[in-house]
């Protein structure tokens, strides 16, 4: 009878210790299970941004690629590889209302942000680097980022409150945008 | 050999109710978990002052991924969602809401509706949101809107078809830093339900 019991309590204990280490490896493994979908998925294949500037369309109702897109802002995105070497972004938007470029590491956090008045009205270049790279050269001008992850996520945003009528201004602002590995 | 089947069974069996406790769990923690220690409410809106910061425990970095993907921080931007009215009624589209107040101490600023599965209504004005930009102050110098199923006269209206949760969203664009430093000095945008909900 006591066998019983303790086989029936030792069973129970497994149990309970397989559903909290399923719980804690399902939160921590969330964040970066949906970056890879965004970085890698059909969709960011499909945009070829594998270190190369993309340009998505407007938000409207139909955008369903990441969750609460802002309609208020002009997205351009890049996915930086560093694997085999820095990755060199460049941006001169040129705008005066609201823009700002953000990197993000394979677990979501966001690392680094540059906006319109951090840029002062010059251009934005970065010299990316992995978090092992020994690399200490870096280009003449360029500011040196260590990015905590391989790979990550660029995201530019450019605030268009009307698109329509803004639109010869903010899409060459935009698509000065670089994300290029020498 | 039937003792054999039958603790392969039960194998299965316990594996399996692990499994679905285990990530349904944490798929409730991640979207339904009461606010924690660095979470503020400020009339119906509440925010994470952590979201899209590097120093972001777990559970704040799988919430934001599952519902605010690629956030900024704090200091680059600020979230506050509403999920319910300013008398505490859950969100729905079919209802008529008033939303008003003083435009928020930051550079820009917007109020967005969203469906309940975090994207846009297929609103046929294409009116997504009320911003810095679109919102007409009156003679106090604060903004109104409506969102529902029908425009409400002289009022910017963002339209919300169908019957399902709503979810507003204000974004606060390089807030001032008084407001970063205590974000729960937000004039809060009120929310007020008008009418009956729509049938």
């Amino acid at each position: 009878m006591n066998d019983l019991m303790s086989g029936r309590m030792k069973t129970l204990l497994i149990f309970i210790a397989a559903v909290v280490a399923i719980h804690f490896l399902t939160i921590w493994a969330a964040p970066r299970l949906i970056m890879q979908v965004v970085m890698n998925g059909s969709r960011a294949q499909a945009l070829n941004m594998q270190n190369r500037a993309a340009f998505s369309a407007p938000i409207t109702a139909a955008s369903r690629d990441v969750v609460m897109p802002s309609p208020d802002m002009l997205y351009s995105m890049c996915v930086f590889d560093l694997s085999k070497g820095p990755v060199r972004v460049s941006a001169n938007p040129g705008l005066k209302s609201y823009w700002s470029i953000a990197l993000y590491a394979a677990n979501s956090d966001n690392f680094f942000v540059v906006n319109d008045r951090q840029a002062g009205g010059a251009p934005v270049d970065l010299w990316l680097v992995g978090p092992e790279s020994k690399s200490a050269v870096t280009p003449t001008g360029s500011k040196l980022i260590a990015s905590p992850s391989t790979q990550g996520f660029l995201l530019m945003r450019v605030l268009t409150g009307n698109y329509e009528t803004e639109k010869s201004v903010v899409e060459p602002a935009r698509r000065t945008l670089r994300c290029d590995q020498p | 050999m039937k003792s054999r089947l039958r603790r392969v069974t039960e194998f299965l069996v316990w594996s399996f109710a692990a499994l679905v406790l285990g990530i349904g769990s944490a798929w409730w923690a991640v979207k339904k978990m009461p606010s924690g220690g660095d979470s503020i409410q400020v009339g119906a809106w509440k925010a994470n002052t952590r979201a899209g910061s590097t120093d972001a425990d777990m559970y704040t970095r799988a919430g934001i991924a599952v519902n605010a993907l690629l956030a900024l921080g704090r200091s680059e931007t600020m979230y506050f969602v509403a999920t319910t009215d300013d008398a505490g009624k859950p969100l729905r589209s079919r209802c008529t809401y008033r939303v008003s107040g003083a435009p928020p101490k930051a550079r820009w600023w917007s109020i967005t509706a969203y469906a309940d599965d975090m994207f846009l209504f297929d609103a046929p004005n294409r009116h997504y949101s009320l911003n810095g930009t679109s919102a007409q102050l009156d003679e106090k110098g604060d903004f109104a809107f409506t969102t529902g199923a029908r425009e409400t006269a002289g009022l910017h209206w963002v339209p919300t078809p169908g019957d399902r949760g709503l979810v507003m969203t204000l974004r606060l664009y390089n807030p001032e830093p008084s407001l970063q430093t205590a974000p729960s000095s937000l004039q809060a945008p009120s929310i007020v339900a008008i009418g009956e909900c729509q049938p």
